[in-house]
């Protein structure tokens, strides 16, 4: 059994779990997600990008609620966010929970899918009221 | 921003505007489409097709190479024929590189033509670009749009029924419009039903079918050399393009891009929002037409709702926003969509709009915007 994250290169399975977004060395500009080619502010090379954590915090911006979707996954309806996290860039996200709603502080969470035959367990980034 | 502006110092017009009507995916071919709106387009502007000297086709979802199967139907003439992709905005992008061959005095007569037919699915680039997302797969394009609503309704007090009266206005503009893919006057009621995401109901998204549309652009000597009808010829006083640049976290790209645009339109036009008597807009989700309103400055933030509620943006009000119906009834076959604005604005600016004429129409607006993000407006006036 493994459990995996269905976005490896863009979390940390911790608990609180981090967001891994990028630090551009030489203008100091901080963006999500991880940019393996250049720097869209000062043009500089991916060698000037470092990783850095987010937290996952922060104040819902805008919510909608899924009624179609092309997909059988997430199931019909499902509610996703945009989500101003407090290390600045903006994120979108699922969120959880009928109390979510626009001005709404928020934490991620990682929730388990169903595990398969062979009882590997995916886990997501949600994002529910702060607790 | 550097450049001369080519299209004062060599007037380019449209002299004349074709279409095949946008309807649902169909045994019809693109070729079939393609060649009906330019048959149109020639007749209309009362020229032959040995006449045109270049055509640029703009298609997002043909695949290479559409062009010469497709035009050299109408007479294998062996001109150069190149087809522009610009996701969203490839008719808009068609227009803007025959305006520009014109101007530029290449050619005196060049066709620009939007021609597509819908897949399964866009294939868009960025998709594969290898940036992963949180969002990949759960957020598209009608729940992009769902946030833009919910923020935009949250930060202004306006409610899902003001939203949904663009659709309104729009599928009614739409019932007179014989080219609309959906060409059925609407109540609020039906509008509101069928929710898709958030605010965004499947009446407030627009269909994507399959269509044409043609446009013929000349210079003064192209109208003079073959004769055309100077009276019902329309200048193009601005072509601008511009792509996303980098805004503040959280700031609405789509809007911030179009405010952007725009500016750089009227400053090349010389002249005011308020000048701007008709306009088409990117309204592929309702809520895009307040945003691009307010984003064009035809009015202040968060004033869009009421206004589209007190019938200033109807036929007949201060000014016609998408009288076509615009992408939400026309349709939005992709790569016709931005050429049919030009069609519609042309046709408005002839004073030959029929029933969705808006009274005296001296000045117009096309915009567009497409995946990327980018950007495409066209300002066109008749003197």
């Amino acid at each position: 059994m493994t459990i995996q994250a269905r976005h490896p290169r863009l979390l940390k399975l911790t608990d609180p779990p981090i967001i891994l977004g990028h630090r551009c060395t030489r203008c100091r500009r901080v963006a999500f997600p991880p940019d393996p080619y250049g720097c869209e502010k000062c043009g500089s090379s991916w060698e000037n990008l470092e990783g850095l954590d987010l937290e996952a915090r922060g104040t819902v911006r805008a919510i909608a609620t899924v009624h179609r979707h092309h997909h059988p996954s997430p199931s019909t309806p499902f509610t996703v966010a945009v989500i101003d996290l407090v290390g600045g860039p903006v994120i979108k996200a699922i969120v959880a929970g009928v109390e979510v709603g626009v001005g709404v502080a928020v934490e991620g969470v990682l929730v388990e899918d169903v595990a398969d035959a062979d009882g590997n367990i995916m886990v997501d980034l949600q994002f529910q009221v702060v607790t | 921003m550097s450049g001369s502006n080519v299209l004062s110092s060599r007037p380019v017009y449209v002299v004349g505007i074709g279409l095949h009507p946008y309807q649902r995916r169909s045994d019809t071919t693109y070729v079939a489409l393609g060649v009906t709106a330019v048959r149109s387009a020639l007749r209309d502007a009362e020229i032959s097709w040995p006449d045109v000297e270049a055509a640029y086709t703009g298609t997002a979802l043909l695949g290479m190479g559409s062009s010469r199967i497709m035009l050299s139907r109408l007479g294998a003439t062996g001109i150069p024929m190149t087809q522009v992709e610009n996701a969203s905005a490839s008719g808009s992008s068609a227009v803007a590189q025959a305006c520009l061959e014109v101007a530029a005095g290449r050619s005196d007569v060049v066709l620009a033509l939007g021609v597509d037919k819908p897949r399964g699915g866009l294939g868009a680039a960025p998709g594969q670009a290898g940036i992963e997302n949180l969002e990949s797969g759960t957020v598209v394009p009608f729940t992009h749009f769902a946030l833009l609503a919910s923020e935009y309704m949250h930060l202004h007090d306006v409610t899902v029924e003001q939203v949904a009266r663009v659709a309104l206005k729009n599928h009614r503009n739409g019932a007179s419009n014989q080219y609309a893919q959906r060409q059925k006057v609407r109540t609020l009621e039906e509008i509101l039903s069928e929710p898709i995401s958030g605010a965004m109901t499947r009446l407030q998204c627009c269909p994507v079918g399959e269509g044409a549309a043609a446009v013929v652009i000349a210079s003064e000597d192209g109208i003079r050399r073959h004769n055309l009808d100077r009276s019902r010829a329309v200048r193009v006083v601005a072509s601008v393009t511009r792509t996303e640049g980098l805004y503040e976290d959280g700031v609405g790209i789509d809007a911030a891009l179009t405010a952007e645009t725009g500016a750089a339109a009227f400053n090349e036009a010389g002249i005011e929002p308020s000048d701007i008597d008709v306009l088409e807009v990117h309204d592929a989700f309702a809520i895009e037409e307040l945003l691009y309103a307010e984003a064009l400055g035809l009015c202040a933030p968060g004033e869009a709702a009421s206004l589209v509620e007190s019938g200033e943006f109807d036929i007949g009000g201060r000014c016609a926003l998408s009288p076509s119906g615009g992408l939400l009834a026309m349709g939005h076959p992709i790569g016709p969509t931005g050429t049919g604005q030009i069609a519609e604005v042309v046709r408005q600016l002839r004073d030959e709009a029929g029933p969705r004429q808006q009274p005296n129409a001296r000045t117009g607006l096309a915009h567009m915007v497409g995946i990327g993000a980018v950007c495409v407006v066209h300002v066109l006036r008749k003197d």
